[in-house]
């Protein structure tokens, strides 16, 4: 059995494709339904913003005051400012489909984009 | 059994005697599991993916898989996704577990279906994929009703980088455990 033969290449080439064209598919579906931002604190819902306003805002909640969001005006959202060590939260850059989700476990802030339509529809269950 | 066995048990069949056999896989098993603590202990990757990781104890895994037999890269998995139980909760163990055993599986499927016609490399890239995949059904099964899609191509695709990457690296330690036997 040998470690590599060429034709490897071409499997790993397809893998590629696969990976990304499903990228692309998801990313591409049309998303025509309304969507708004939860954000939590150590599981508990803070605030609730609504991102299809078509303002643009920087903000802070009063618990961590040195974690500031960013929302834009296309409805982008994403946190620009943490004192957390390795600043995972701001790495993961702007959300805005329903199902994305940024978190800063070190402040215990869960950033997530959830439908309007879903709402209630499923109970979430957060670990620790 | 001893049939399937041979197959297996590319080249250090019959050397070795039980206990011999049973030290190296205890060996393999701590080999694994200080990988993962060590993998835990490196910067986390500039990627805002949670579950993207090198899996560098699927090394202990692949060489037991290669050169004990599947027996032995199934009692691994099984034991270091106990351990992960133990010490990081039941969730972690739950998703070592599962992804362990659908990564052994899916390359002694692979090794019995294409014996000597396929390499190591695709061996280890496929094992690192299924393992993404077997936590990745885990995580939807539990969280019911997270929108996990977005991440399956990142999975997919890290899974094929940490494949080659743990497939290359064996083949660097392979003469360091060549000695051991």
């Amino acid at each position: 059995m040998d470690f590599f033969k060429k034709k490897d290449i071409l499997i790993i080439i397809i893998i590629l494709i696969v990976g990304i064209g499903f990228w692309y598919t998801y990313n591409n579906t049309p998303n025509d339904e309304t969507v708004k931002a939860e954000l939590y604190y150590y599981n508990e819902l803070v605030m609730t913003i609504d991102l299809s306003q078509g303002i643009e805002k920087t903000f802070s909640i009063a618990q961590k005051p040195k974690v500031v969001f960013h929302l834009s005006e296309d409805g982008k959202i994403c946190f620009i400012e943490s004192d957390c060590p390795d600043k995972v939260c701001i790495n993961t850059g702007e959300i805005y489909i329903a199902g994305q989700s940024a978190a800063c476990l070190p402040n215990g802030l869960v950033l997530k984009i959830v439908s309007d339509d879903e709402d209630e529809k499923f109970d979430t269950i957060i670990g620790n | 059994m001893a049939e399937k066995e041979k197959i297996f048990n590319n080249g250090f069949n019959g050397i070795l005697g039980n206990t011999h056999s049973m030290v190296l896989t205890a060996l393999l098993l701590a080999a694994a599991l200080v990988l993962s603590i060590i993998e835990n202990m490196l910067p986390p990757l500039p990627i805002a993916v949670p579950g993207v990781k090198f899996g560098l104890s699927n090394i202990a895994v692949m060489y037991a898989l290669f050169f004990l037999g599947y027996r032995k890269a199934y009692i691994i998995a099984v034991l270091k996704g106990l351990f992960a139980a133990v010490t990081r909760g039941v969730i972690a163990g739950v998703l070592s577990l599962f992804g362990g055993i659908i990564s052994v599986t899916v390359m002694v499927l692979l090794l019995f279906i294409f014996r000597e016609r396929i390499s190591y490399l695709i061996v280890s890239v496929f094992g690192a994929i299924s393992h993404n995949i077997g936590q990745f059904i885990v995580i939807i099964l539990i969280f019911e009703g997270m929108n996990m899609w977005a991440y399956f191509p990142i999975l997919l695709i890290s899974g094929l980088i940490a494949g080659i990457i743990t497939s290359t690296l064996l083949k660097l330690i392979l003469p360091a455990f060549k000695r051991l036997i």
